[in-house]
């Protein structure tokens, strides 16, 4: 809404220049508006440019109409209109703000951190090109702030420093965005692929200077540090090719940078590794196998020195990198479902689902800061079906907590829950903060994991 | 210290931007802005954008080529690098000064 009517007034405020300016600028600024971002700042900068243009010695060589213009008071009647454009602007805006929490289509269907800075980046919608992005400032979790919204495509990765946003959008391709001023985000490059691949998942190297995009049989390895111009390096190929559809999104830098690691095999039940310490000649370093089972989420311990994975039935396997070329399985830890509760509180068995409504569970893997502990979040839920066919969610999220060495073994375990609204739930770099999508609305919910002793 | 740029204005901000923009290159209005916020994380507006362009064409330090479509890309010209290239000499000289005062270390 506020982007048609900032749209509209922009494209008067050409209109306003002085015919000189117009006659020589016009069609170009046209085009320029036609793909940049306009927002209220774009409507402001332009009237100021105008009422700059008119008072140019340059642009008033007609001056026999100029002479009448002025006489006719036309110049101020034209300072007032923009005042009065940009104050009504500034009430649309306002009022375009307070229906942010809209719904979309999917509700949150994907969520992005910057680890250094605080943002959270939300889209509602499952399509690809429908997706609505919300920027949020997450300084204080307890009360975040929206900072913008923009049709971006479905979020899936911030730059470590947090001033570019990497989705797919487009028809399936990868797009940078720059939030260096996350209040106005702005398409700065796209990523090319030879033949249209269906793009799989995003990751940046902890420095910020390699964006690996991974498509279903193949990862391109781009070299971002200047995200206006990024250059390819590399294209690793998947050790088998074409993921199953039902596989996540999961690919991972280790912290050191040094090892890209990927969900792979035909039933999703293996880890890559690339050494990529040279990004322009990567290569394959290792094939972890875990249990039979296809993993939905991955993570490296902060160390670089483990790497813990959590399956569509809930096993959580745990692989010693102590030799990165030589992985081993450290850990199984199989028996967590009948302890992640239905919102119920009964115990249910996840090989036996209760009711056709009830959803497969979602899950999030991650390590604290401090290493020494692995957190896996299992989200569970039970749709019902009021009356008037409205759908409401009753949904769990149930937090294990395992103390773990260095090697992997396990030396100390906890549990928590909360009963959420939310689902898909996203553990945020550091490892306490628990984010859940609300379904059917751009609505995220944040909690925090009490610390383990 | 007075030169070239001081009858221009704002130079530091838009018009030293955009020269910069250009250096690599001729680019048109669209291609400036998400070059510029790219390497300096300023986010220009078209009027802004114009207004400079127009002040830098008529100084003659950048000249429109043909458009393509409805896009006219810009080139820097040889008055306009030595421009940047004073410029940017004062603002090391800048730098080195308030390095050199404010105890900041080299380098890093």
């Amino acid at each position: 809404m506020r982007q048609t009517l900032a749209d509209w007034l922009s494209r008067q405020l050409v209109a306003f220049h002085p015919r000189g300016w117009r006659e020589r600028y016009r069609e170009e600024m046209l085009d320029v508006l036609d793909q940049h971002q306009v927002s209220m700042w774009t409507v402001l900068d332009l009237a100021g440019s105008a009422l700059t243009a008119h008072a140019d010695p340059a642009y008033r060589m007609a001056g026999f109409s100029m002479a009448r213009l002025r006489r006719a008071a036309v110049i101020p009647a034209v300072i007032l209109a923009s005042l009065v454009l940009v104050l009504g602007s500034l009430v649309a805006f306002a009022a375009w703000q307070e229906r942010w929490h809209l719904s979309g289509e999917g509700g949150v269907g994907a969520v992005a951190f910057a680890p250094g800075r605080h943002l959270l980046v939300s889209a509602v919608g499952s399509a690809h090109q429908d997706s609505m992005d919300t920027v949020w400032d997450i300084t204080n979790p307890a009360r975040p702030r929206q900072l913008s919204a923009f049709q971006g495509g479905e979020p899936t990765v911030l730059s470590p420093d947090g001033r570019v946003l990497a989705t797919v959008s487009f028809g399936g391709q990868a797009v940078l965005w720059s939030l260096a001023d996350p209040r106005r985000p702005a398409r700065i490059a796209v990523l090319p692929t030879d033949d249209g691949a269906q793009l799989w998942g995003e990751a940046y190297s902890p420095d910020g200077g390699i964006l690996a995009v991974a498509y279903t049989d193949r990862i391109y390895l781009w070299n971002v540090a200047s995200p206006a111009r990024p250059r390819l390096l590399r294209t690793p190929v998947m050790p088998i090719t074409a993921l199953p559809a039902y596989a996540p999104q999961e690919l991972a830098f280790s912290p050191d940078g040094r090892i890209l690691a990927m969900v792979t095999g035909t039933g999703a039940n293996q880890v890559t590794l690339w050494n990529v310490a040279d990004p322009a000649r990567a290569a394959r370093l290792a094939t972890l196998t875990g249990p039979n089972d296809a993993l939905q989420a991955i993570a490296f311990s902060p160390g670089g020195n483990l790497l813990a994975g959590v399956t569509y039935h809930g096993i959580v396997p745990v692989f010693s990198l102590a030799d990165p070329a030589r992985p081993v399985l450290a850990t199984t830890i199989s028996d967590i479902m009948p302890d992640a509760l239905w919102p119920d509180g009964l115990l249910q068995h996840p090989y036996a689902p209760p009711c056709p409504s009830c959803g497969p569970a979602a899950y999030a893997v991650g390590f604290t800061p401090d290493g020494l502990s692995l957190n896996v979040v299992v989200e569970r839920q039970e749709s019902s079906v009021s009356g008037d066919a409205a759908i409401t969610n009753d949904s769990r999220d149930t937090v294990f907590t395992w103390n773990l060495t260095g090697s992997g073994a396990i030396t100390g375990f906890s549990i928590a829950f909360r009963d959420i609204v939310g689902d898909w739930p996203t553990l945020a770099p550091d490892g306490r903060t628990v984010v859940d999508g609300a379904p059917h609305s751009n609505t995220v919910y944040l909690w925090t994991l009490p610390r383990s002793g | 210290m007075h030169g070239k740029f001081d009858d221009l204005g704002r130079f530091a901000d838009p018009s030293l931007l955009i020269l910069t923009s250009l250096a690599d290159g001729p680019k048109h209005g669209y291609a400036i802005m998400t070059d510029v916020t790219a390497f300096s994380g300023v986010g220009m507006e078209p009027g802004t954008l114009y207004g400079a362009l127009s002040r830098l064409e008529r100084r003659g330090w950048v000249r429109p080529l043909e458009t393509e479509e409805r896009r006219r890309p810009y080139q820097i010209t040889a008055a306009g690098e030595a421009v940047l290239a004073e410029q940017v000499s004062t603002m090391q000289e800048i730098v080195r000064v308030a390095r050199l005062r404010t105890g900041m270390a080299w380098g890093s």
